[in-house]
Formats: C-alpha cells, structure tokens, sequence
C-alpha cells in the first residue's frame, strides 16, 4: 500500500524528468554536439546524485511551508500537482511543478486546519521571480566572459567548439545534479513528513530515510529522462539552438548555478559564516529560470523583439498554478478522506510529538525493497554500460572497415 | 575524450592542408601559364602534373574533413557552411587543373604581342584566388578580420576583369592580322584564367556571409 501511496510523487518525478532535462541537454542534443544516449546516461546518473546528496535543503524548506503528516495526504497532493501540471500543459498554459506542489501544500494546510507560514511562502514566492532575473544576470556575466576569452584567445573555432562540447557535457552534468537537489523537493518532499525508513547501510556509506525517498525520487526522473525527454529535446531543444553554441553553454551554466544556489545547504552555511543573509533553499522552475536567461543573453545583445507575452504568462503563472493546484487538492483530499475513508492528515498541535502515518509495510521492510531496488539499479546499470560500451567499439570498427573500403576503391 | 581531442588536431591539420593544396595550386597555375607562354613546354608539363597531384589531394582532404566532421559531430551548426566553403575552394582547383589541361589539348597560339597581357591577366586572377586563402585560415581564428582580407580579393577580381576586357578589345578592335576563329580561341582562353579571380570571388561571398554569421 505504501508504494501505491508513493505512484503520485513517481509519477510527478517522471513527468519532472521528461520535461526539464531538454532545458539541460536540449540544446546540445538538438544541435547534434552529444547523441541523446550519452546524455540521458549523464543526466540521469547527475539528477540522482544531486537529489540523494544535496536534496535535504529544499524540501526542509517546503516542509515548513505544510508538514503533511499522513501517506494519503502526501500521495493527494502529488496528485493534485500532477493533474494541474499535465492539465495545464494540455491547455498550453504555462506551469511549473514547483509552483504546482506549493498550491498543493496551500490547499492540504486549509483543508486540515492548519495555519500556512507566510514568512516560508514568501520566501519562496520571492525565489520564484528572483530565480529568473538571478539567471539573466548570470548569463550576461558568462555570456561577456566565453565572447571576451573566444576574441582574445584567438583558437581555432574547431578547437573551440570541442572546448564547447566538453562544457556542455561537464555543465549538463552540473545541470542535471542541480536539477535533482533543487526539484526533488517537488517530487518527493510531501511524502518527506509522513515516511520514517530505516537507515539503509551500504558499507562505503549509509542512506537514511529522506535520501532512500529521494533516491527514489531521482530514479523515477531519470526513468522521465531515458523514457520520454528525447521528444521535448526535439521539439524544445530546437528553439534554443537558435542561439550560438556558447550562448547555448551559457544559458544551461547560469541555470545550473540559480539552481545549486537554491539548493545549496553548504553555500548557506558558508554566507552564515562570513556574515552575509543566506540564500532561502527553495525549489525553482528550471523552465522559468531558462526564459530569464535567454532574455539575460537578448537584452544584451541588444535584441530588441523581447517576448513580454511569455513573460506575462510566465508571471500568470505563478498566481495561476498554485490557485489551480490548491483548489484541485482540496477536492481530493475531500473524496480521499470522506468516500474511501483514508487519512490524510490532521491539524498539528505544537508540542506534540509527530508520528509518521504508514499503513501496509514498515519502515525496515521498505528498506529491504529499497535494497533490492538499488542492487537492481547496480546490475542494470552495469549491463547497460557494457551493452553501450560494446556497441560503441562496434560502430567505429565498422566505420573504420568502412573508410579504409572506400580509400582503397578509389585508388 | 583523449580520441576527441586528437580526431579535433587531425581535423585542423587538414583542413590547413587543403588550404595549402589550393595555394600552391595557384602558385603553380601563375607559373605554368608563363611557362606556356614562354614555350617552356617542359616546366609546362611538370607543373601540369604537380597541379594534378594537388588537386587530387585537395578532394581527398575534403572527402575527409567532411566525413570526420559528421563522424565526430563536429562543429554542427557551421558543418553546412564550412562543407560549402570546401567546395567552392576546391572549384577553384579544378577549374586550374582544368584550364592548363585546356592549354596542353587546344595548344592556343598566343600573339607575342599578347604576351604581357596574358601573363598580368594570369597574375592578377591568381592574385585574387591567393588573398581568398588568409582570409578563409582566418575563419578559423579571427573571424572579425575576415572581411577586411577579402577586400583585396574584391579588388584582384576587379582588375583581373578590366584587364579581362581590354585585352579582348584589343584582339577583336585592333588585331586585324589574325582571324575570327583564333580571336574565338583566344577569348576562350582568357576566359579560362579570368575564371579563376570570378570562383574567388564566389568563395570570398560565401566566406563573407559565413564570418558575419560567426560573429553576431
């Protein structure tokens, strides 16, 4: 039953997975620098690393926002947020996931009673607009630094561009790892508060309950990734070819570096410590942080038909999505508690010790599953690797074979 | 990524030789004419093999640097313009090789008195071909000078034309001692070497619009 109550959240990391990773490697897929194979292998090994490492800020953050304290109120309103986010993108309506669960938590916290923290909503509200001006920013800074250093160092553009290609697979990387500690907060952190697993010891190093959900998580938008994303990068990665190749790194750089700030506990700490405000850990929309850099890049390069349309639906959206979102949530958690009589949270009482809701398997059982998960993963993974690594060989061989064939024939 | 980075040194190295093949094909175009002309029909025919060997080695090249540059996925977004680049200089090789081939079949009788002309028109055509080089190498590395290099292919092109045009004013206005079908020979030949400085010129349009592209 528990893993039923986890499909929503897996679900919600899929359809998280099939979109935001052509906002990584979309432009570099669609302008043929990488196949879609080596990208997908790259993204989905970074996103999973970034969500189990660094995913704990983020989600501690929207666990402020509604601690939802029962499995049924988790999987409602990751529910919820799938249906708004697949709804909207119906309709064509900008949306963000992001956006999406924070309506949700919203919608749990009037529907149970409890009281929302406005210093925690405003905090994220503010990252939401301060994301994309935060991008623009940093991708005018790169975009001055790659144009002065290609002028001044005058290397051949071949060379140049395999510098690009080598970037672009190293920021993806960064990219993809960013995107899983900043948006596995949406995927998984509602489902956070209501599971309490068992450590997991794997010898080198042990995983406890947050990072098990987050591993989850991570696998579920690295399945997106291998399953569906190729279709986006086709259709999306298009557009954003049309900038140069190191307008492309720039941009996939300055959202990598907006999304590891939000998400950062370490950077947190080191602003503590020197004296200066910390950055709020708040999950942003990758997709909304690429419009502000593209915009970033455009504006400097004097581009004068900037899109304010997007903008404004951008801007709709982020009063759009969470109202859907929260009104769809109420609903559910409505007909979740009264027709098929599942708990799905109550008011919290200050004070009183918090005891997590899990119904059908306990927390060292779900370990041993998780177990069994990851030494799956390991044999996949291994087997995978092989069967690329030896198709590969084979293809060059071929190549080869086919090359010295044609040389020959022509002498 | 060892492999990338040698196939990106293989791939440079090529491409500077196919600069060099079509260079030094122009330079032995300019010295072969003057051979022809000078009746040195031994240093002709070494210089028409030469031409051969180089113009060989420039499609080689080509076929190569095209095929790593799709192997390796290299420089997508300009693959389709350097190809067109490769193929406009390597036209530029052929039409050499095919000119001196005119040469050794038709055996065109040019007037002493034409000779200067022709040897200036040849030089002048080449000229243009030979600034059209730096200015592609410069593709490369200083896209921002390109264009200012291939002013003087504008230049050589304009010249090679006017000179183009007194000459065969001078030999259908002036000389009355040869007769129309050697005038025609004659045209036909000048044609030959001022299409050098014109598939230049064709080049240094396309290296144009490929250096503004690269630099907005």
């Amino acid at each position: 039953m528990v893993l039923f109550f986890l499909t929503s959240g897996l679900f919600l990391g899929w359809s998280l997975g099939a979109n935001d990773a052509s906002n990584i490697f979309g432009s570099a897929v669609g302008s043929r620098m990488i196949t879609f194979r080596r990208a997908a292998i790259i993204a989905s090994i970074a996103v999973i690393l970034g969500a189990v490492i660094q995913g704990a800020g983020t989600s501690d953050t929207l666990g402020k926002l509604g601690s939802v304290n029962a499995i049924g109120g988790s999987f409602t309103l990751a529910l919820a947020a799938a249906i708004t986010v697949y709804g909207m993108t119906k309709f064509s309506l900008p949306v963000s996931t992001t956006q999406a669960i924070v309506g949700a938590i919203i919608g749990w916290n009037i529907f149970t009673g409890n009281p929302t923290d406005s210093g925690t909503l405003s905090k994220i509200v503010v990252t939401w607009i301060s994301g994309p001006v935060l991008g623009a920013l940093f991708a005018i800074l790169l975009y001055i630094l790659i144009t002065k250093f290609k002028k001044s160092a005058k290397i051949h553009l071949i060379t140049f561009e395999s510098y690009l290609k080598a970037g672009l697979i190293i920021v993806g990387a960064f990219g993809a790892y960013s995107l899983g500690a900043n948006n596995i907060a949406n995927v998984m952190g509602v489902f956070v508060p209501a599971f309490n697993l068992q450590e997991l010891n794997l010898g080198l190093f042990s995983l406890s309950s947050n990072q098990q959900l987050f591993l989850l998580g991570g696998i579920a938008i690295s399945v997106g990734i291998i399953t569906y994303s190729k279709r986006v990068m086709d259709t999306v990665g298009g557009n954003i070819v049309e900038l140069t190749s190191e307008a492309a790194l720039v941009v996939v750089l300055a959202q990598s570096l907006v999304l590891f700030i939000f998400s950062s506990t370490a950077l947190v700490n080191f602003m503590i410590r020197i004296g200066l405000p910390p950055v709020p850990l708040v999950p942003v929309s990758s997709s909304q942080v690429i419009v502000g850099c593209v915009i970033g890049i455009g504006l400097y390069r004097g581009a004068r038909n900037i899109n304010f349309r997007l903008l404004g639906e951008i801007g709709i959206g982020w009063i759009a999505t969470p109202l859907v979102s929260g009104v769809i949530t109420f609903f559910s958690l409505f007909f979740m508690k009264n027709i098929f009589n599942i708990e799905v949270g109550h008011k919290i009482i200050e004070g009183a010790p918090e005891t997590p809701v899990m119904t059908g398997v306990t927390g060292s059982e779900m370990s041993e599953i998780m177990k069994y998960i990851l030494l799956g993963i390991l044999i996949a993974g291994t087997v995978i690797g092989l069967y690329y690594y030896l198709l590969e060989r084979k293809k060059t061989r071929e190549l080869k074979i086919s090359e010295e064939k044609f040389w020959k024939n022509l002498k | 990524m060892a492999v990338f980075k040698r196939t990106t040194k293989e791939l440079i190295i090529s491409i500077s030789e196919f600069f060099d093949s079509i260079e030094i094909g122009l330079l032995v175009f300019r010295v072969g004419i003057k051979s022809y002309i000078e009746k040195d029909m031994e240093s002709f025919m070494r210089h028409l093999e030469k031409v051969d060997t180089l113009e060989n080695n420039a499609d080689r090249l080509q076929r190569s640097i095209e095929n790593e540059m799709i192997t390796h996925s290299i420089l997508p977004q300009h693959r389709s313009d350097v190809t067109r680049l490769l193929n406009e200089l390597d036209e530029i090789i052929d039409a050499i090789k095919k000119s001196l081939n005119e040469f050794i079949i038709e055996m065109p009788e040019i007037p002493p008195s034409l000779n200067k002309e022709i040897i200036s028109l040849a030089n002048t055509s080449v000229n243009a071909g030979e600034e059209l080089i730096p200015a592609a190498r410069a593709y490369f590395t200083a896209p921002h000078t390109v264009r200012e290099k291939l002013l003087k292919v504008y230049y050589f092109e304009t010249e090679t034309d006017k000179i183009s045009f007194n000459v065969r004013k001078r030999i259908f206005q002036e000389m009355n001692e040869i007769d129309l079908a050697h005038k025609a020979h004659l045209r036909y030949i000048i044609h030959h070497i001022e299409n050098i400085s014109d598939l230049a010129q064709k080049a240094a349009d396309l290296l144009s619009r490929m250096a503004i592209k690269i630099i907005i």
